[in-house]
């Protein structure tokens, strides 16, 4: 006697059909999975027997053979548990032959019996629907997940009884859509109308933010870089389902949605310290999971002292930069995972932090190029924007009233991105940024005017030839915010005077 | 040219001004010319870690004075010193670089094309022989060299004790003039400056201060007002007019020698940051301002 249920492998960020068929033939008693198993899959085996005795279903003495097809594929994780039982109680006759034809199963056993949550829900369900299944039955506290797939009909589960329970009378234990975050309005815990001061920098970040542009922030110690760094998502444009979607598939692939927490509406805020190792920052492990720099994709990267961190470390991001997804190879497969961020970086701009207020740093400057030296060219290349924020003096400390909220902000850059949304309809770009040198001249055409300041800038100011097509596209950006349909010379003379910082010209 | 020649004192290549300085050298090495004992020579002086104000002074008065075919003398180091020997070369002048080191040991290195310019637009200048590496004590010593090879000492920047009172002090042993540039009370680097004024050395308020003191300068030529004087030792044909938009006025009126940024620029005047931006851009186009750190600028004059 054979029966199967079908049930979803993870590939990266892809799922992928799996079977779990049984057989019980006759033979001496035993109890065997076989299907190119991981070690926890190999466990399943003893969660699943358990499971189904302490829930009331007694595994006769036979001989039983589980096999997850296909068997050339490497499986890990918890996932299979739901599956491989189900499909054991069909074979007891506790459950009807054809039940779960149609659906697909995915969940992890406790002992007991419970069915436990799992990661990469999302993604997996993504994939079923594809493959055109619409039923589905998941751990209970999977399902804001699970409901968050269109047409797909989730059934939760908490214990094996209930999966029998829901087989027998089609009852299953009700589940509340509680996702409030689908609402446009959104909060955060912090805003911009708590920093004084700072005008420049705000200004700079609101264009990073329009145009998704990468961005550096130098300073002296307690500027408020961080305070203001922090304060970026706030103002960003809000994200489109598709984004939604690509955010909440790479945080529960990494198990790392929250709770009860269905999709991601907001962009994600990755900050991490700057002793992460490289690892951390692609994404690694046997069968790897997305490193810190896909958890930012859609969002912002924040590396506060960025001269701090190891050079590896920042040398990872280059590729992930320059392709927005990071390839990361193993012996069995090669695994991608988009890595689409705005970088967000914050440093003093000498070792003592003064630099260039002569009464409080000695650096020499080869000290000042020796600092700026620990950031690799090719990364400082990838930055759009770089703006100084300057020392607080008092009076702006207790100054009232006065900042724009973050609201007013995002207004504005909401406005911005919906122009580009509309120029950039089905070409693949999203934003500013993302614009190809090849299509710089169809998307930001330059009048004569513009072209003479722009040669000015590039001969008086001394401009790499690549600095000058970053700026082009930041002064696209600032027109954008302008509501304007042509780069005008005050967008580029602004775009000019953001932009990043060239080795050579970075001298007291 | 690249050759190096040693002299003794007593030979007559010998520089007239070193031979009576007290502890005269035995003898000088020299990789180029040797100073024209029939120019006029100002030695520049200062820290070698300077800001941007005493960047812009010593840029300001050494292509002054060697546009009017004034020698300049220094330590070819970090900082004013250097500084004051490019633009002087940059401007057509000559330069004398006295080191602490061999002749042919370049210290420090990121100064290697101003020693390859010093070659050809002057001279390098020490006691010290071939292959000598740069040590402390070496400093102290050169330091009455370039002294004793100058008409007068201008310091540009120097903090309140520091390498630059050496020279100070071998200067007043050889009985050569002393001038200062002088900067704010509350800035460090201006402090040794600003003494060496009360002290009684001369005030430099511009290079023709220098050119009258040297005697290449009459009297009347020197009007008292400042801006007037400064036109005086623009070389004919130099005089750059710069047209700026009203705009442009505004925030340049606001701009000084001193790092701004653009902060304060916007705090002061109230304007939005992106005009801020777009006009400080367009002042540095026109070369009226500079961006010497990212979003601080400076005024040029």
């Amino acid at each position: 006697m054979y029966t199967s249920v079908t049930t979803l492998s993870l590939v990266g960020l892809k799922g992928r059909e799996i079977r779990a068929e049984a057989d019980m033939s006759e033979g001496l008693p035993v109890f065997e999975m076989v299907g190119f198993l991981g070690g926890e899959v190999k466990e399943a085996r003893e969660r699943v027997r358990t499971a189904l005795k302490n829930s009331g279903f007694l595994l006769p003495p036979k001989r039983i053979t589980v096999n997850l097809s296909p068997a050339d594929i490497k499986k890990s994780g918890t996932s299979y548990d739901l599956a491989v039982a189900i499909s054991l109680l069909k074979l007891l006759g506790i459950i009807s032959e054809d039940a779960a034809d149609d659906m697909v199963v995915i969940g992890e056993l406790g002992l007991s019996g419970e069915i436990l949550p799992v990661r990469g829900v999302l993604p997996m369900l993504i994939e079923a629907k594809q493959l055109g299944y619409d039923h589905c039955i998941v751990p209970f506290d999977n399902m804001a997940e699970a409901s968050a797939v269109d047409g797909m009909d989730a059934v939760g589960v908490r214990s094996l009884k209930e999966v029998e329970t829901y087989f027998d009378t089609g009852s299953a234990p009700k589940y509340e859509d509680t996702d409030t975050g689908r609402s446009s309005d959104r909060t955060y815990d912090v805003d911009f109308s708590e920093v004084n001061g700072q005008e420049t920098v705000k200004r700079a970040l609101e264009i990073a933010a329009a145009g998704m542009h990468n961005i550096l922030l130098v300073g002296p110690p307690g500027s408020g870089k961080t305070m203001l760094a922090k304060r970026l998502p706030t103002i960003l444009p809000d994200p489109d389902m598709d984004e939604i979607l690509e955010v909440t598939k790479i945080y529960s692939v990494a198990g790392q949605l929250k709770e009860g927490q269905g999709l991601i509406y907001t962009r994600p805020f990755v900050a991490p310290h700057h002793t992460v190792s490289s690892a951390a920052m692609a994404g690694g492990g046997t069968i790897p999971r997305p490193g810190l720099c896909s958890l930012a994709h859609r969002g912002v990267l924040f590396l506060d002292e960025l001269p701090e961190f190891s050079r590896s470390t920042l040398e990872i991001l280059r590729q992930p930069m320059e392709d927005k997804e990071v390839n990361i190879a193993r012996a069995a497969a090669g695994y991608t995972f988009p890595a689409d961020f705005l970088l967000c970086a914050a440093m003093n701009p000498c070792k003592c932090g003064y630099f260039p207020d002569r009464s409080k740093c000695r650096c020499t400057d080869a000290d000042v190029q020796k600092y700026l030296g620990r950031i690799s060219g090719p990364l400082l290349d990838r930055i759009d924007i770089c703006v100084e924020a300057s020392r607080i003096e008092y009076k702006d400390i207790n100054l009232k009233g006065e900042s724009e909220s973050s609201e007013s902000i995002r207004k504005r850059v909401k406005r911005a991105s919906e122009i580009q949304r509309m120029r950039y309809e089905g070409s693949g770009i999203r934003f500013n940024s993302d614009i190809g040198v090849r299509d710089i001249d169809r998307y930001c055409h330059l009048g004569k005017k513009e072209e003479q300041l722009m040669r000015d800038a590039f001969e008086k100011l001394g401009m790499s030839a690549r600095a000058y097509h970053r700026m082009i596209r930041v002064a696209r950006t600032i027109a954008d915010l302008d509501g304007s349909d042509k780069i005008e010379c005050s967008h580029l003379s602004e775009a000019v005077a953001f932009r990043n910082i060239d080795r050579r010209y970075w001298n007291g | 040219m690249d050759e190096i020649r040693y002299i003794t004192r007593f030979e007559d290549d010998f520089p007239e001004k070193l031979r009576f300085i007290p502890n005269p050298p035995a003898g000088i090495y020299v990789k180029g010319r040797l100073p024209d004992p029939g120019k006029k020579t100002v030695s520049i002086v200062g820290a070698r870690a300077c800001s941007v104000y005493g960047r812009y002074m010593a840029e300001y008065f050494a292509s002054h004075l060697a546009a009017a075919g004034v020698q300049i003398v220094s330590g070819l180091a970090k900082g004013i010193d250097g500084i004051a020997q490019r633009s002087a070369m940059e401007a057509g002048g000559v330069s004398f670089g006295i080191l602490g080191s061999g002749v042919d040991v370049v210290y420090p290195v990121e100064n290697r094309d101003l020693f390859e310019m010093a070659v050809t637009n002057g001279g390098l200048i020490s006691e010290y022989p071939e292959g000598a590496t740069p040590q402390k004590a070496y400093f102290a010593e050169r330091n009455r060299l370039i002294s004793g090879l100058s008409d007068i000492l201008l310091v540009i920047e120097a903090r309140y004790r520091s390498g630059t009172s050496i020279t100070v002090h071998n200067a007043l042993d050889q009985g050569r003039d002393i001038f200062a540039v002088p900067g704010r009370l509350t800035d460090g680097l201006s402090a040794g400056c600003n003494k060496l004024i009360s002290d009684g050395a001369g005030m430099a308020l511009c290079p023709d201060d220098i050119l009258k003191a040297l005697g290449l300068l009459s009297e009347d030529a020197v009007v008292t007002e400042t801006g007037k004087r400064r036109k005086n030792t623009e070389k004919p044909g130099t005089v750059k007019r710069i047209r700026l938009s009203e705009k442009e006025k505004l925030v340049y009126g606001c701009l000084d020698l001193y790092p701004k940024n653009v902060d304060e620029i916007v705090r002061t005047l109230h304007i939005p940051v992106s005009h801020a931006t777009e006009t400080l851009t367009a002042l540095c186009i026109k070369g009226a301002a500079r961006e010497c750190a990212k979003s601080n600028y400076i005024k040029v004059l």
